[in-house]
């Protein structure tokens, strides 16, 4: 659409519309800068002062919420590039390797996207229980692995690449790791990106298996740790400290999505997949 | 992939950081929620300065920690209410030293052995059952055995604004004048109403099963009903649940209560003065007191509380309570000693953590002039004695509350008929109940 033909109306419409969306978020940064007895009785003073830090200064002052967001940090970092490779790997197998059962071994990863975590948390959490996994990382990461989703979305990837490539490749002599390696992953860089952001993102904000599985507070990542230094009755006594801590929560996110915005949009658009 | 790289580098280099613990102390792990307050807190010894829960119990342990250079406690703060986290550790084998526990789900940890009796602990710390309130002790005893150090009661009060009863002619001899029946309570509402122009009661109904459940469970037991003849079975579609059911529900025909508040709004509609009771919790306190201390607030100079009044039979109250309990797993003799002088030490500290509005679980406390001097506290001291929780047989309590709060809140406020809000809790808590192993 171009900027020139929008007419005042829609002009109009669109800034109400972003009004709308950042609404919610300017009264969340509002009430994070209130002192929460103030806002215990009426959650409107926080659309006048004084505003005050000391939310943010009491998130800081505890000794550890440095140490949740460095393990949500390798959490993420680890859980998206052991689904790049894995997803990377497996697309390639089931997109260009012939092998006995590919389509049968294809259908059963497809059929992972049909079993929702919730489904197999016991059995997981008593796997990681027998093999001393839990608050550690490799018991936080492991879990995050298992992305039918990444090798659909890989496959599909890869599936759209012509297969020329690989046969002018192989007549050069490139072994079936050279192909894969100088051929075809370079090309699937914008569907490595967008499987990057969703699996950063979407594990950053897990908050289930490391409540159950992180139970150490030093393991604790930034999910859990701050749900755990709330009050018990934090929406009510203590709704500033809440904000302040939504609002940290969501800054690493926040600059996730500024940094990779085109590759969101794009995703979202349809437009990684051809 | 050089990114990959210096990820494991960089996770290699934190697990080894995290190993060793060498201070030839004897470490015990204590598993707690009431949130973090380090930056407060952190280094605070001084209980009597400390104030909140999360305060006041991060400067016990600290001081715990002081006096018993030996020992360490070591500290992992869950979130509310920590049962997901404490389930798992016990199906990983691997359950805290000590846990804080609501006296409700105590029968459910407990019924599968995951708890071990105390009194070998209380024994060596010379802590008897007996100096226990009755609330506290019926919370923590199962089979006739002990599961926990109970260290408080908390249950439903009546949060009074004395201005408006003031103005609404209920005040006698400086106090507010609270119903002593049904009828009575439906007269003094209207006079309120009308003289005030606001609602009588503040009522949280949406999203606050426990509040709901809190009143029916109240004025079932006052009236002698055994809400829970056995382990498997709910009644609650009785004449005694149909009757406060019923009753409620008129107030709210009538108008005289709030309908659509939750918690949040509740607590803020009676701070700024907008309603004469507030039935919460003993939680509440604290904060109302705040507000009554300060000057140009509505509630300025205007809060008193009080136990829920008599309406029908006995004067009982259901109430809850927070223990300290004891996952059962190996323990070295150093471990165990430790865990007992914890338990003499939290004991002998009960009036500090009663300071955050919560009834004291030994009788000497509650009996205690420096506890009955502290605000509003001779007011509610009764529910030490007149609190019972629900039968120790009765497990997934938590759940139950949840279910029948939710039918009663659909019962009171008009979304269901009564009798049909009653059939079903019963219904969906003897489901739920039936299928437990």
């Amino acid at each position: 659409m171009e900027r020139g033909r929008l007419t005042p109306v829609g002009w109009a419409a669109l800034v109400f519309g972003a009004l709308l969306m950042i609404a919610p978020l300017l009264w969340t940064i509002l009430l994070s800068l209130k002192d929460n007895a103030e806002l215990v009785g009426n959650s409107g003073a926080a659309l006048h002062g004084p505003y005050t830090l000391e939310n943010y200064t009491a998130i800081f002052g505890n000794g550890s919420t440095m140490r949740w967001l460095l393990n949500s940090a390798i959490v993420a970092l680890g859980t998206t590039a052991g689904v790049l490779v894995l997803a990377s790997l497996a697309g390639y197998g089931f997109a260009r390797l012939d092998f006995p059962f590919r389509r049968t071994l294809f259908v059963i990863v497809l059929l992972g996207l049909a079993v929702p975590s919730q489904a197999i948390i016991l059995p997981q959490h008593q796997l990681f229980a027998w093999l001393h996994l839990h608050n550690s990382y490799p018991g936080l990461i492991l879990p995050g692995l298992i992305g039918p989703f990444g090798v659909f979305f890989m496959t599909t990837y890869m599936r759209g690449i012509p297969k020329e490539l690989d046969e002018a490749a192989k007549l050069d002599g490139a072994s079936l790791w050279t192909i894969f390696w100088k051929v075809i992953l370079p090309l699937t860089v914008p569907a490595q990106s967008t499987l990057a952001v969703f699996t950063f993102l979407g594990t950053w904000n897990d908050y289930w298996w490391p409540l159950i599985s992180a139970t150490h507070s030093d393991m604790y990542t930034l999910t859990v740790g701050l749900a755990a230094a709330q009050m018990n009755y934090a929406q009510t006594s203590g709704l500033g400290f809440l904000m302040a801590q939504a609002v940290f929560a969501s800054v690493p996110i926040f600059i996730v999505y500024i940094v990779f915005q085109k590759q969101i949009v794009s995703a979202m658009a349809g437009t990684a997949v051809r | 992939m050089r990114g990959v790289g210096w990820s494991l580098v960089l996770v290699a280099a934190l697990l080894l950081a995290g190993c060793g613990q060498s201070d030839g102390k004897t470490h015990i792990y204590l598993q707690r929620f009431f949130g973090e307050c380090g930056a407060e807190f952190g280094a605070s010894t001084d209980v009597g300065k400390s104030e909140g829960e999360c305060g006041i119990m991060t400067s016990m342990i600290n001081r715990f920690n002081a006096e018993n250079p030996d020992v360490q406690v070591d500290v992992n703060v869950v979130a509310w209410p920590g049962y997901p986290q404490l389930t798992a550790q016990m199906a990983a084998r691997d359950p805290p030293d000590l846990v804080t526990m609501h006296s409700g789900v105590m029968s459910d940890y407990a019924a599968k052995g995951l708890l071990e009796p105390v009194e070998p602990y209380l024994g060596k710390a010379g802590i008897d059952p007996g100096s226990f309130t009755e609330a506290s002790r019926l919370g923590v005893t199962m089979k006739g055995k002990v599961y926990g150090l109970p260290w408080d009661t908390h249950g439903g009060l009546w949060h009074v604004n004395t201005a408006l009863f003031a103005k609404a002619g209920l005040m006698r001899g400086g106090k507010p004048m609270l119903p002593a029946s049904p009828e009575e309570l439906i007269r003094h509402a209207r006079q309120f109403q009308a003289r005030t122009g606001k609602p009588y009661l503040i009522q949280s109904l949406v999203g606050d099963p426990a509040g709901a459940a809190r009143n029916q469970y109240t004025y079932m037991m006052a009236q002698g009903a055994g809400i829970f003849p056995d382990s498997r079975h709910i009644r609650l579609a009785t004449p005694e649940g149909l009757r406060v059911a019923a009753f409620f529900r008129r107030i709210n025909v009538e108008g005289l209560g709030t309908l659509d508040m939750d918690t949040p709004a509740a607590i803020a509609a009676f701070m700024s003065g907008e309603g004469g009771i507030y039935p919460t919790g003993t939680w509440m306190i604290g904060s109302f007191e705040k507000e009554a201390a300060s000057p140009g607030r509505p509630l300025h100079r205007s809060y008193a509380v009080f136990p829920f009044p008599r309406l029908w039979g006995e004067r009982l109250e259901y109430v809850g309570g927070h223990a300290w309990a004891v996952p059962a797993r190996e323990r070295s003799a150093k471990q165990k000693d430790a865990i007992a002088r914890f338990f003499r030490f939290m004991a002998a500290h009960n009036f500090d953590w009663a300071r955050t509005g919560h009834i004291p679980a030994f009788k000497a406390v509650l009996d205690d002039p420096k506890f009955k001097s502290l605000p509003h506290r001779a007011d509610i001291a009764l529910l030490g004695e007149i609190g019972r929780p629900l039968p120790s047989h009765v497990r997934r309590q938590s759940a139950i509350e949840g279910l029948v709060g939710e039918e009663m809140a659909a019962a009171v406020t008009g979304q269901k008929p009564v009798e049909a809000a009653l059939r079903d809790a019963d219904r969906r808590v003897n489901e739920l109940l039936g299928e437990l192993d």
